[in-house]
């Protein structure tokens, strides 16, 4: 089987080789008939070489590098153009918004300044009035203070006085008064604690 | 006739204190050996009484006794001798030393209203300047100066503060 095969690939192998020789031989049985057309084909080519020279190609270039540059130029323009006018909408815009939020900011700063004024405010008036009431509290305490010490030294003052006029008045009429003058002082003295006196000599030891 | 209770006999006031009584009985003591002894000699020797004070007659005189008799001056002497046992005694302090005539008067107001025997002691105390401290057996009455000026303070006070005019 596998032989048989493999003689079927040989021969189509074969068949093959034999078409590609005889394709060979046929085409250099033709040579005339080519010679004049490559003639042709070898002179158009040179015209348009000599058409297309060098100095056409440069002339070519020169006017492709303008038209570039043209293109170019209208474009860096037009893009000059966009960027001027995007740059003064950008400045506009940033200007509003630079603008809005400054002004609310402000707005929040105003607002808090008000709210700190208000606190400082109502602080001080807490303090005010407490410190009215601590004053009252305080004078009326100094006052209740004062005015005891006042009774007080008014009393030291009256019982020390009176203690030196007592002093005055013994030191200055002890020496001059006689025993005898004291006899109706001191036997008034003794009739009035009569009983007492009697009454401890009756019961004394 | 001679009495037998002393409480019911009287002193003269020249007799204050014990010191003056001690003196008495002394001096009874020393007439009534004088006189014993003058007893014990001849009538014909003569004899000259010592001089007695005048205390010691005001109190003879006073209880009815004759200091010649014997029995007499021994009652006398038994008189005095129970007078110096009971009679009470009561402490006068003073400034200064009262006179004879001050301690007179107020023995004749202690006898008359206290007790008709009392006798007094005598001190001094310069400190209490005016008036008198007494102490009796168990108490002491501060009868000064100072202590009247004490009682009548409020009286100083408000005379010095206007309230109440001195009078």
């Amino acid at each position: 089987m596998n032989n048989r095969w493999i003689l079927v690939i040989i021969g189509i192998l074969v068949l093959i080789a034999v078409a590609i020789i005889f394709y060979a031989m046929t085409a250099k049985k033709k040579p005339s008939k080519h010679t004049a057309k490559d003639t042709y084909e070898d002179q158009a080519k040179k015209d348009v070489e000599h058409i297309f020279n060098d100095d056409f190609r440069q002339e070519l270039r020169n006017r492709g590098r303008l038209y570039f540059e043209k293109i170019i130029n209208e474009n860096a323009m037009f893009l000059q153009q966009d960027l001027r006018m995007t740059t003064s909408q950008l400045n506009e815009y940033m200007k509003k918004e630079i603008t809005d939020k400054l002004q609310e900011e402000f707005v929040k700063y105003e607002q808090t300044i008000r709210d700190a004024n208000q606190v400082a405010l109502d602080s001080i008036a807490k303090s005010n009035t407490a410190l009215e009431t601590e004053t009252q509290t305080l004078s009326a305490q100094l006052m209740e203070q004062f005015n005891n010490e006042k009774a007080r030294l008014i009393k030291r003052f009256e019982e020390n006085m009176a203690e030196i006029v007592n002093y005055y008045v013994v030191s200055a009429i002890g020496s001059q008064v006689d025993l005898n003058d004291q006899l109706s002082f001191i036997i008034s003295d003794l009739q009035a604690n009569k009983d007492e006196i009697v009454k401890d000599i009756n019961n004394g030891a | 006739m001679a009495p037998n209770d002393p409480s019911k006999e009287v002193l003269p006031d020249q007799i204050t204190t014990p010191g003056d009584l001690n003196r008495l009985i002394r001096e009874l003591d020393d007439l009534d050996e004088y006189l014993n002894q003058a007893a014990l000699r001849s009538a014909q020797e003569p004899s000259r009484l010592p001089q007695t004070s005048k205390a010691l007659e005001e109190l003879a005189a006073l209880n009815s006794l004759q200091l010649l008799k014997a029995d007499d001056r021994a009652t006398f002497k038994d008189l005095l001798a129970k007078i110096k046992q009971q009679a009470p005694t009561i402490h006068f302090g003073f400034a200064s030393a009262p006179s004879l005539t001050f301690l007179s008067k107020l023995v004749s107001w202690l006898r008359t209203n206290i007790h008709p025997q009392i006798l007094i002691r005598v001190g001094l105390e310069p400190s209490i300047i005016g008036g008198c401290i007494v102490r009796t057996t168990n108490k002491q009455f501060d009868f000064t100066l100072r202590k009247h000026f004490v009682g009548k303070h409020d009286l100083l006070v408000k005379a010095l503060s206007g309230r109440e005019e001195p009078s």
